[in-house]
């Protein structure tokens, strides 16, 4: 397998459940070694989609392949190579931290001789070699997604689907997962991942932004972001609202989002609005603190961008 | 298959019973609670069983008759009332099983040897009190006439009404005690509860989300229904040991057989029971529906059907080809066999292999059904 | 106490079972089809015993003796032998219940009035072995009657009179399943209301969602009342099914008012409840709960009268009975639909019910209260 050609592949992939479509026509690549972001709101099809890649769903319509393996026929082929994180916890609360470990270290056919090893590294690795012997669910949510993690990598998989790992889980247990991913990945580890969190996409080398079950952008953060049409301005104003009613009628003004105590407010150009702008301010006596070109955040081109996908459709 | 998933499987399905000393306990002594009590309660004979007489000649012969009627241990003289109204009443309240009607010419007839004016109500409600009612009464009876016939018939003295002596044997339970061969019977049913115990595992574990990180494994799908039965076999062993010890030692149920052949016939029971339980609870999503299925399609047949209070022979032919399909029947002759006539493999092999079959059986419907995959 | 809010709650543990919603049907339509199949393949005298003959005499007489006992209906052949060893065999292997030995000479022996025939029972399963005993029996002593007769030159009428005659009350027909299929209509509705009441609590504690509904704005009461009512209606419905495939199947009469007894059937719904929610609560997982209902269910069963007559257990066991809910029960069901009682005759039973429902219902609510924290 040349190493440009995708290890993860999908065309037109569908999971039709009993009411409702939650992949349809799915295409996507994953090339070997890249850190990809699956992004999406809840209900975009992000789960179903990595729980199909895991082989633990039956494709309704299209086809894939994982390792080279085809999903409909070879699936079994497949869980040797991947390592599959679901999004709620699901390790046995019953036994300790080691226990879980030995139990998957055991199904995925780790021997004897490198279990210790591995497992003393990757408990060291995720910060629980202090809770070895606490049992699974009396773990914080943040130990539990390490912990699950864990027994993800025990097998050192060529392929990470991960689902959701950082929901519910603190700011700072959630920069050090993001830590542990961006090692992986370093080492080569070809890692799929979903996430809620926009802010999150930075640090994927490739993010798919997904929605009602379909991909309506795939590229480099940095290129979805500069993807999107016009210029971005922040704009701190005393009495925000009517800054906003202002600026909305005026032209070029081609979106206003509220972010904390500041708008902002994309336009077609900056160099030939700004100005308009900051007369129209003045002259209905709007106090405003700053205006300066802000950078596009990936949240803001998220929904850009499906706002243009839905005046196409 | 590989062994080493089997064992991991089996490890952790064990920890689930071994963590919680409540979950530890109750598993290792239900059966065992269950068949002492049950034990207890079920083999007693039938003694005591109240009837009332009326006694409508009240003469020294029909006194002499009610006397002897109520002699033993078995019947039990409840009330001497003076009317049938009475006699109703005491059925309808329950209070007895048997009533003995004494007729006014009682005395007369007999000495005339006319015949033996009586009459034995019982309640058809109970039949097993009442017909035992019935057995002991017209014996007695029997008894008094052939002495009255005897007396009077001249010529005929030291006959005997009963001219075929019946020699009646019972083999290896010369008593007849029900508690001999009933509890080598519940034996077979209270082993079946680990059976209702590993109908839950795929069950708890879809419940509780685990499956869904398990399927994702490389691990067969044989391994795993497997590994789900092991400890349950060991968990039946421990029961088999526990048991025959209790049934032997403080229930004096003879144990004529090879232990060690019955130790190995019952894990092939062991294997049939807990495939089949696995089977019946795993496509169910809650443990809840797990158990209501379990209960119909495990727990009630093998109390019913499997021929330990109901012999099998004389139930109809759909509800015997359901009985030959449940471990517990073959299992049910196997430990009667093994306890009582004390017979071996040439004679209990036929039970063997129905075992092995079922057990192969429902194990590979359940790998062939179940799919390693979720929803 | 606020009923909306119970209601929801009702609701939403009904809602649980959407996934499942063939759940509640399976369990109430398959306890009604287990009861039909099970009623029907116990609620029969016990026939086809497989009997050995073994025939030394091959007279006249002995075949007279050998056709009457076929005559009884017990009995199937399973084979005439021509020595012991074979019959040996067979009560080994099990595959027969009796078997009749009839001596050689045993015509001239019956003339001298000494004849003997030898029973051999198969004593490992003494309940089929019982019935084939008392069949020949009655055979052995209608013939030696007869026979005896014969030789005091008498006429058989003339002592006709001396057998007893026999009346069955309540019961005429002599149906087996006017004594199975209450017993076990009664077994099978109190596994089901305290299996699903024992569950109720266990599972939420299992799945940790009891803290979810603790903190929720219920009251204990509400609580507890809402996780009854959905229990309470599947036993009910339960019951009534039940009770239709006993009536309508099984041709068990109800001769006593209906009213009564679904009244007095919820009542004892309520008391098992208790139990049930007991249970639940001493039960971290839904498995130990399970096991204990399987244990207490065992226990009740014992009292109902199916496989003993409860006048015949231990001292101390029949004080015991006294305060099991199901053998009063039963006494109920039996009273109303085969002896038409009424309050008069069964208020000692609803007495107890009502002692031992107030009972176990303070106890359980109380401690089901006090668990839920």
């Amino acid at each position: 397998m040349p190493p440009e050609s995708p290890i993860i592949q999908t065309f037109g992939l569908t999971k039709q459940f009993k009411h409702v479509r939650a992949v349809d026509s799915l295409d996507l690549a994953v090339r070997p070694g890249e850190l990809f972001g699956l992004i999406g709101p809840d209900g975009a099809g992000k789960t179903t989609t990595l729980r199909l890649l895991a082989g633990l769903l039956d494709i309704s319509d299209g086809s894939a392949t994982v390792a080279g393996f085809d999903l409909k026929s070879r699936s079994e082929s497949i869980k040797p190579l991947i390592g599959y994180m679901a999004q709620e916890f699901s390790l046995y609360g019953e036994l300790t931290v080691l226990e879980n470990l030995r139990f998957f270290s055991e199904l995925y056919d780790v021997s004897r001789s490198e279990r210790r090893e591995r497992t003393d590294r990757l408990l060291e690795f995720a910060g629980l070699t202090e809770f070895t012997d606490r049992r699974g669910k009396l773990l914080s949510g943040g130990m539990k997604k390490k912990l699950a993690l864990a027994c993800t990598l025990i097998h050192r998989p060529q392929i990470l689907l991960l689902d959701e790992p950082t929901t519910g889980v603190d700011p700072i247990s959630r920069r050090g997962f993001w830590d542990i991913l961006t090692e992986l990945h370093l080492e080569g580890t070809t890692i799929l991942v979903s996430t809620p969190y926009m802010d999150e996409a930075d640090r994927c080398t490739r993010v798919g932004l997904m929605f009602g079950g379909q991909l309506f952008a795939c590229d480099t953060p940095l290129a979805i972001r500069a993807g999107i049409s016009g210029d971005l301005v922040a704009l701190k104003a005393a009495d925000w609202r009517r800054a906003k009613s202002i600026l909305q009628d005026l032209e070029g003004v081609l979106e206003i989002q509220l972010y904390g105590d500041a708008l902002h407010v994309r336009i077609d150009s900056a160099r030939k609005r700004l100005p308009r702008i900051k007369r129209e301010l003045r002259r209905n006596g709007v106090d405003y603190r700053s205006l300066r070109p802000a950078p596009v955040r990936m949240e803001e081109a998220f929904l850009s961008l499906m706002g243009q996908r839905e005046q196409k459709s | 298959m590989a062994f080493r998933h089997l064992m991991a499987v089996a490890r952790k399905e064990l920890a689930h019973i071994l963590r919680d000393g409540w979950t530890l306990s109750l598993v290792l002594f239900t059966p065992l609670l269950v068949l002492i009590l049950m034990a207890y309660a079920l083999s007693a004979d039938i003694q005591h069983v109240p009837i009332a007489v009326l006694d409508r000649d009240r003469s020294p012969a029909s006194r002499t008759f009610v006397a002897q009627i109520t002699a033993g241990d078995d019947l039990e003289l409840y009330a001497t009332v003076e009317d049938l109204g009475a006699v109703e009443d005491l059925f309808t309240r329950g209070e007895i099983k048997g009533a003995l009607i004494i007729a006014p010419t009682f005395a007369a007839d007999v000495a005339s040897l006319k015949g033996m004016p009586i009459q034995i109500i019982i309640d058809g409600t109970e039949p097993e009190t009442g017909g035992f009612a019935v057995e002991q009464i017209g014996r007695r009876a029997a008894e008094f006439a052939n002495a009255a016939i005897v007396n009077q018939l001249a010529g005929a003295a030291g006959e005997s009404l009963q001219t075929i002596d019946l020699r009646v044997r019972a083999w290896y339970n010369p008593s007849l005690e029900p508690r001999v061969d009933l509890i080598p019977g519940l034996i077979s049913l209270v082993l079946a509860f680990p059976a209702l115990s590993a109908a839950l595992t795929l069950a708890r574990e879809r419940e509780h989300g685990t499956l869904e990180q398990l399927l994702a494994t490389p691990i067969g799908r044989g391994d795993l229904l497997l590994g789900k039965i092991v400890p349950y076999i060991i968990v039946g062993l421990i029961n088999v040991i526990l048991i025959t010890a209790v049934a032997r030692v403080w229930f004096r149920v003879p144990f004529n057989g090879n232990f060690a052949l019955y130790f190995g016939l019952s894990a092939l029971f062991m294997f049939a029971a807990l495939s089949m339980g696995v089977l019946v609870g795993m496509f169910m999503r809650t443990q809840a529906a797990a158990l209501a299925l379990s209960f119909l399609l495990l727990f009630f047949p093998a109390f019913f059907l499997t021929g330990i209070f109901f012999p099998i022979v004389a139930m109809p032919e759909i509800a015997r080809l359901e009985a030959m399909g449940l471990p517990g029947t073959h299992y049910a002759i196997i430990t009667r066999g093994v306890f009582l006539p004390g017979v071996g493999i040439e004679v209990l092999w036929p039970y063997a292999v129905m075992l092995i079959f079922l057990g192969v059986v429902f194990t590979a419907l359940a790998a062939l059904f179940f799919r390693k995959k979720i929803g | 106490m606020n009923l909306r809010r119970i209601l929801s709650l009702a609701w939403k543990d009904t809602l649980h079972l959407r996934h499942d919603w063939w759940l509640p049907a399976f369990m109430l339509l398959g306890g009604a089809m287990e009861l039909l199949l099970i009623g029907w393949a116990t609620s029969r005298p016990v026939t086809n015993l497989p009997l050995m003959v073994l025939d030394g005499d091959q007279s006249r007489a002995s075949r007279t003796f050998v056709s009457a006992v076929m005559n009884t209906g017990t009995f199937v052949l399973e084979d005439y032998v021509r020595d012991e060893v074979a019959i040996r065999e067979a009560l080994a292997r099990g595959t027969i219940y009796a078997a009749v030995i009839i001596p050689p000479g045993y015509a001239e022996q019956i003339i001298r009035g000494e004849s003997t025939i030898a029973v051999l029972l198969n004593g490992a399963e003494s309940i089929p072995a019982t019935e084939a005993l008392r069949a020949i029996e009655g055979v052995s002593s209608e013939l030696g009657l007869a026979i005896m007769l014969e030789r005091m030159g008498l006429d058989p009428q003339d002592v006709e009179g001396f057998l007893p005659s026999l009346r069955v009350w309540f019961n005429e027909s002599l149906s087996e399943a006017y004594y199975t299929t209450p017993a076990e209509l009664g077994l099978m509705m109190e596994f089901t209301v305290l299996l699903f009441a024992a569950l109720s609590f266990s599972r939420e504690r299992e799945l940790g969602t009891l803290e979810q509904l603790l903190v929720m704005p219920y009251s204990r009461l509400e609580l507890i009342v809402g996780k009854s009512i959905p229990v309470i209606a599947i036993g009910f419905i339960d019951f009534l099914l039940m009770l239709g495939v006993v009536h309508f199947f099984f041709d068990v009469p109800i001769r006593g008012s209906l009213f009564l007894l679904l009244i007095l059937a919820l009542g004892y719904i309520l008391v098992e409840l208790g139990k049930g929610m007991v249970i639940s609560v001493v039960s971290r997982t839904q498995h130990q709960a399970f096991l204990l209902v399987l244990l207490v269910g065992m226990v009740d069963f014992m009292f109902t009268g199916y496989a003993a007559p409860v006048e015949s257990m231990p001292a101390i066991l029949q004080y015991l009975a006294n305060i099991v809910p199901a053998q009063h029960w039963l006494e109920i069901v039996r009273g109303i639909m085969l002896k038409a009682s009424d309050l008069r005759v069964l208020w000692p039973q609803i007495v107890a019910l009502i002692v031992l429902g107030l009972f176990i219902g303070t106890f359980s609510f109380r401690y089901v209260r006090r668990a839920l924290y």
